[in-house]
């Protein structure tokens, strides 16, 4: 039963990939995403955490079962469902040769709106953390902290009800990491539903409504964070991948 | 959406270094070859009209036509042949016509400067070839791959674009700025012309432009090629190499290779062959000529010019028996050689068309008036010259020029005569193939690089749709 104004905007049912050679990447995945809601993934390399993603974004085909954003298929309606998603990838990499403006142009004209002025490019640039003078910079004089800004930017204006976040504070320093988390729960309340897949165990404490620890393609645990509080996330986190014989990723930990 | 894509990647290419400076160089060539073109062009028609001036100097003082034995001719330079030069350099260019015998063409631009056989000219056949192909290769190579390997690509797709736009506001983007980067070459290239006092004619433009746009398509269907191997190859360098051994293979291997089979499919007598043949039927006739000379009884007569006349009947008679004979029996030995060589040209022509090098060749080539059929038409030209040549002689002497002919010039105290006017022999106009005829001629190769521009685009849209792009 869903609260009042909770809307489903991300939704994997029953999601299963298996590549040609054996390897399952995913196995019967399932998990809803409300508006006002960050969901983060948590796990080590090759748990399937990019996989989901993927397929949300129709990179991948599933083997079985779907992923649906707002109520719509990613694999047979891979349009409709795009205009509903915004990406921001581990390392953001933009063109190297334009500036942050024209990247910010090009991005927001690809992802449908036309209508943006220079001075809203400049707005969004201004809240992520990216300082007026280096709006009409190069990308490629960019540290991938700026590129990540810049990478959040795009999404913003792109104005969607989901965003996919691949790795997001992977590499960023401590103070970009809070800045992100500052913006992620921006995001939250003005609605989105995010789905964030991360090493990093703190950062997901700190931002996320709910947890959930990946492994082989599978949720080993979901919980919601307000109940994860109490108990010591960390130690969880290792018990569980040490219950199942698994290094754990201690990025962050 | 499309615009968007395609002003992205005219953006992206102008502000690329690698564009920069391949534009430089692919300005600075196509300058040097409209340069030296002009200059070349200029400097042959001054060879060639001091030529003209020469050969009719050479009959200054004669008081005789029938002392008129033979006249030369000369190919006149084509304007367009600078800019394509085919293998107006490779064939003769003056022949000796005399009223009867073969015609062969000599004095090749090779011939007299060998420099220029071994390094070629740099002219805009071999920009296309060469810098146009290799410069769609350097924009085209990372069009996929690049941008997965650089990042942008996924973050691009993740938006409710289709791919086929994606991959089409590329191509369209990439040749916008190469085409337009070629005209403004070209442009420039054609303002030195009548800068340099080469004048070309509204037709001579026409074909220009034709040669032009078989350029863009042989460049649109190089970009097509790289945009369909960079979307089949994971890594750039990958992507590169692969284009690098087509263009090879295309450009330098193909062709030769067909030139190569067909010369052992047709087996073409040479030259010397031929001449060998001949001359050993006519050794065989001269002996006969000679037998029959040998037989001769003059008429008994005291009236000197009746007995020259009647001999001069007898030698008109079994010369022109015997020139009839070595003509049919020359013919005949050329004829053959010609099919078989026709032939031979035919499997070599249709091998090589494989290859989008060659069909650019012929197009440009043939446009230009200087495909490998300017020989054959030089030749036939000269033929017809060979007859009027004859006939005009004729005329002038009332006797049977180019054959056996004995003359005892008597002083009979007349008054001495005028010389000949050399303006009266009759020049040699040399008639070029008509645009119409040119545009039908190169219509299968036009159409074979259309066909390959869109089996490439075609391929790299399927390919595209399979990309695994994360």
């Amino acid at each position: 039963m869903l609260e009042n104004n909770k809307q489903v905007i991300l939704e994997a049912i029953n999601l299963t990939k298996k590549y040609d050679d054996g390897v399952v990447a995913l196995d019967n995945l399932n998990f809803q995403i409300c508006n006002n809601e960050i969901f983060a993934m948590l796990g080590g390399n090759g748990a399937g955490k990019t996989t989901t993603i993927n397929i949300f974004l129709n990179l991948l085909e599933p083997t079985s079962g779907d992923a649906k954003v707002c109520g719509v298929s990613s694999h047979i309606e891979p349009l409709t469902v795009k205009q509903n998603l915004a990406y921001v990838s581990e390392n953001v990499m933009l063109y190297p040769n334009f500036t942050a403006l024209q990247n910010l142009d090009f991005f927001t004209q690809l992802g449908g709106r036309l209508d943006v002025s220079k001075d809203e490019y400049r707005e969004v640039l201004m809240r992520v953390g990216l300082a007026e003078q280096v709006h009409n910079k190069k990308l490629k004089s960019f540290s991938k902290g700026m590129r990540q800004k810049c990478g959040i930017a795009i999404a913003i204006l792109k104005d969607t009800k989901a965003i996919l976040f691949d790795e997001p504070t992977s590499g960023l320093d401590p103070k970009a990491g809070y800045e992100f988390i500052r913006l992620l729960n921006d995001l939250k309340d003005e609605g989105k539903a995010v789905l964030m897949s991360t090493h990093d165990i703190f950062r997901a404490k700190e931002a996320a409504d709910t947890i959930a620890i990946m492994n082989e393609g599978k949720f080993l645990m979901k919980e919601k964070a307000s109940t994860l509080f109490d108990k010591d996330l960390e130690s969880l986190y290792m018990q569980y991948m040490a219950v199942h014989g698994l290094k754990p990723t201690t990025e962050g930990v | 959406m499309l615009k968007t894509l395609v002003e992205k990647e005219i953006r992206e290419i102008l502000s690329s270094t690698k564009f920069i400076y391949t534009f430089i160089v692919c300005l600075v060539l196509i300058l040097l070859s409209f340069y030296s073109g002009a200059v070349n062009y200029k400097l042959n028609v001054t060879h060639w009209e001091a030529a003209n001036a020469e050969n009719l100097r050479s009959f200054e003082g004669i008081k005789e036509w029938y002392r008129v034995t033979e006249n030369r001719i000369f190919l006149p330079p084509q304007p367009l042949a600078t800019l394509v030069s085919g293998v107006s350099n490779d064939i003769g260019r003056t022949a000796n016509i005399e009223p009867s015998g073969e015609i062969v063409a000599d004095d090749s631009r090779y011939n007299e400067e060998p420099a220029y056989a071994y390094f070629r000219f740099i002219d805009l056949e071999f920009i296309f070839l060469v810098v146009l192909a290799l410069f769609a290769i350097m924009l085209g190579y990372d069009a996929i791959c690049g941008e997965k390997e650089k990042g942008p690509l996924k973050l691009c797709l993740s938006n409710a674009i289709p791919r086929t736009k994606f991959l089409l506001g590329k191509f369209i983007g990439s040749f916008a700025v190469l085409s337009v980067s070629l005209i403004v070459s070209i442009g420039l290239g054609s303002l030195l012309l009548p800068m340099l006092g080469v004048f070309l004619s509204s037709e001579e433009w026409l074909r220009l432009a034709l040669i032009v746009l078989a350029g863009l398509l042989y460049f649109g269907l190089f970009l097509a090629m790289s945009i369909m191997v960079s979307s089949m190859a994971q890594r750039t360098a990958t992507s590169f190499l692969i284009l690098l051994i087509i263009w090879i293979g295309s450009t330098l291997i193909l062709p030769r290779v067909a030139v190569l089979l067909s010369g052992r499919a047709v087996d073409v007598p040479t030259v010397d062959e031929l001449g060998y043949q001949k001359a050993m039927y006519g050794t065989e006739q001269w002996k006969e000529f000679m037998n029959t000379l040998g037989n001769y009884e003059a008429i008994d007569n005291d009236n000197m010019e009746e007995v020259m006349a009647n001999f001069n009947k007898f030698m008109d008679s079994i010369s022109i028996a015997r020139e009839d004979k070595m003509n049919l029996y020359r013919s005949r030995l050329n004829e053959q050689r010609y099919n078989a060589e026709l032939e031979r040209s035919q499997i070599a022509f249709a091998l090589a068309r494989i290859s989008p090098s060659a069909s650019l060749s012929l197009a440009t080539s043939t446009l230009a008036g200087t495909s490998p059929n300017l020989k054959d038409k030089f030749y036939q030209q000269a033929k017809n010259y060979q007859t009027s040549l004859k006939e005009f002689l004729s005329g002038k002497t009332g006797m049977n020029v180019g054959g056996g002919m004995m003359i005892i010039e008597l002083d009979d105290g007349s008054p001495e005569k005028d010389p000949i006017d050399p303006s009266e022999i009759p020049q040699f106009v040399y008639e070029t193939e008509s645009l119409s005829t040119s545009v039908k001629d190169t219509l299968p190769d036009f159409a074979l690089l259309i066909l390959f521009n869109c089996i490439f685009i075609s391929g790299a849209f399927i390919s595209f749709n399979r990309y695994d792009a994360r």
